[in-house]
């Protein structure tokens, strides 16, 4: 009997979301097969890179360093990082804001996104500092000061996701990221209660978190799976919202990308292994769903951008 | 596995604020109506329009168009004896949101409603009976067999006829239930949807009653693998029930709020 191949067509799709605005604006989401399963369907939007920066500064990585060479400002290094080969927009990390470390004030930070979003034309995602309480006034204060721009604000959680997604979903009309850490049932939640509060579905994006390849990653890939099949094959219209997964801040922390050559020669030099894990993870985000990554490095950029064209 | 699927049932010319509505091509009555079940969360409503001999065809383009433009093309169950209304129902249906139901064929004198469905790609509730109700499961299964034979020579999906294997009544045909339960569970397993008038148990029973009854069997059924009911769907705790087995079956995905969805 000769071989019959049946597409896996969906009456469902993930909805599209657009980030920033003219030219440079990029859509999240639209698919209606699985990852990269072109075979099955239209993707519709490739998935998209993003290149993290932080208030903090440059990372003592020396090839980053170098790539930055000679930018003194955040405005000069959100330009430098929006002409990486292969970024489609940019995150700003506001980590400095966190109390137990730099704690930075909020006028201080959000003076710091108006430079980055004014030395750029590609779509910016800002991130909070993961301290809950700062994050609900340093984000609603950053929602304001981008009014106009269709920024992605990162991340409303379950016990601020009425601050920010009021300010960033309602008042001031952006794109509100709904984060949770790789609990299915609560990412559902978080855009039940979010879509509740009176944001429109098509301006939430899921941070449904990711691990560091190694580090409980099957947790990672069983929940992006299967909040893509209730997606598609449920037609579950509160998970059909794209994800984006900040990947560098969980894979530049772990030991493998850490632990330096005289503690670890077998290993390797360490920043080709720091590059290994963000590629690794960002690939196997993208497989599992991810409709976009945030990366660091810029041959990661360019590794897993070049890996998203040849798969479309 | 896809959502159980709910059919209000609660847009029936037996009501006679429905009927005069109908009569007057009044759409107030019915628009209303058709909101309270779509927000309780029906999937399907039902338009009954009963026999409708005289204008049957105008009556069912007037109302299929009446609620898919009001309410965003929601995909209906299209109830009448009347076959030409029928057509005519499809003949103006946007399918956007799902095919049209044929309610109904059954095995005997209805029989050819199958035929109809399979010209208009449409969707046909089957009622395992022929003249009078089955005696036992084996002539319940037989009319199943016939029915699904002559979908499929037409070239229809075998999931495109919904069986029906005739809910009844408790009070009189209480030794029967069990039956009808495992009915359900042959149709499951043959891969086959299932979908019946499941408060016909309740029949005769106090209005405090029902919404009891109607619950535990629900959830009986949906455990023997029922995929869809005609339901009255402003019935909360029937609702509830629905929505809690969607989740244990894996129908749906849990999240606190499930029940507001």
């Amino acid at each position: 009997m000769p071989f019959n191949r049946k597409p896996q067509k969906f009456n469902a799709s993930i909805k599209e979301v657009v980030i920033g605005c003219g030219e440079k604006a990029i859509t999240l989401g639209g698919e209606s097969v699985f990852p990269f399963y072109t075979f099955d369907g239209d993707m519709k939007n490739a998935p998209k890179v993003g290149v993290e920066i932080s208030d903090m500064g440059i990372p003592e990585v020396a090839g980053i360093k170098a790539y930055y060479e000679g930018c003194t400002t955040m405005g000069e290094i959100a330009k430098k990082a929006s002409e990486m080969e292969g970024a489609d927009f940019v995150c700003l990390r506001l980590e400095g804001g966190d109390p137990n470390g730099a704690n930075k004030s909020v006028e201080e930070l959000v003076a710091v996104v108006k430079e980055v979003a004014d030395a750029i034309d590609v779509p910016l995602a800002v991130e909070g500092c993961k301290n809950v309480e700062k994050d609900s006034e340093l984000l609603a204060k950053v929602a304001e000061a981008l009014q106009g721009k269709n920024a992605l604000i990162l991340s409303a959680r379950e016990e601020n996701y009425k601050a920010v997604g009021a300010a960033a979903g309602l008042a001031y009309e952006q794109k509100v990221g709904a984060e949770s850490a790789v609990d299915i049932n609560l990412a559902k939640q978080l855009n039940v209660v979010t879509t509740q509060l009176g944001v429109k579905a098509d301006n939430i994006v899921m941070n449904v978190g990711t691990a560091s390849a190694g580090y409980g990653y099957e947790y990672v890939v069983s929940t992006m799976d299967r909040i893509k099949a209730a997606a598609l094959s449920q037609g579950d219209a509160m998970l059909q919202m794209p994800i984006v997964t900040p990947v560098s801040s969980e894979t530049w922390g772990v030991k493998e990308s850490m632990a330096s050559e005289e503690d670890m020669p077998e290993w390797g030099p360490v920043e080709e292994r720091g590059i290994s894990m963000e590629v690794m993870t960002a690939s196997a985000d993208l497989a599992c769903g991810s409709d976009a990554v945030i990366l660091m490095h810029p041959q990661s950029v360019a590794t897993i951008s070049k890996m998203i064209k040849e798969l479309m | 596995m896809a959502k159980f699927v709910t059919i209000g049932e609660r847009i029936h010319c037996i009501s006679p604020v429905i009927r005069r509505a109908m009569d007057e091509r009044d759409p107030e009555p019915i628009l209303k109506r058709a909101k309270e079940q779509l927000d309780a969360g029906a999937t399907y409503l039902d338009l009954n329009i009963g026999p409708a001999e005289n204008d049957g065809e105008d009556l069912m383009k007037w109302a299929v168009k009446l609620l898919q433009e009001n309410f965003d093309n929601v995909p209906l169950a299209l109830d009448t004896a009347n076959k030409k209304a029928i057509e005519a129902g499809i003949s103006v249906y946007n399918r956007s949101k799902g095919k049209p139901i044929v309610n109904s064929a059954d095995a005997g004198g209805r029989i050819e409603n199958i035929d109809l469905a399979a010209a208009n790609d449409a969707i046909v509730i089957a009622l395992c009976s022929a003249e009078g109700i089955a005696a036992d499961n084996d002539e319940r299964m037989m009319h199943c067999q016939n029915m699904l034979e002559r979908g499929m020579m037409l070239g229809m999906e075998p999931t495109d006829l919904w069986f029906d294997p005739l809910f009844l009544v408790v009070k009189g045909m209480q030794d029967k239930q069990m039956e009808v339960l495992e009915a359900i569970k042959m149709f499951s397993d043959m891969g086959l949807n299932s979908t019946g008038g499941l408060s016909n148990n309740s029949n005769g029973m106090p209005k405090n009653i029902r919404p009891i009854m109607d619950s535990a069997l629900v959830a009986m059924a949906m455990m023997q693998g029922l995929t869809s009911a005609i339901v009255n769907p402003c019935d909360l705790r029937l609702m509830e029930t629905i929505k809690s087995c969607d989740v244990f079956k894996n129908n749906t995905l849990y999240a606190d709020s499930y029940l507001e969805l």
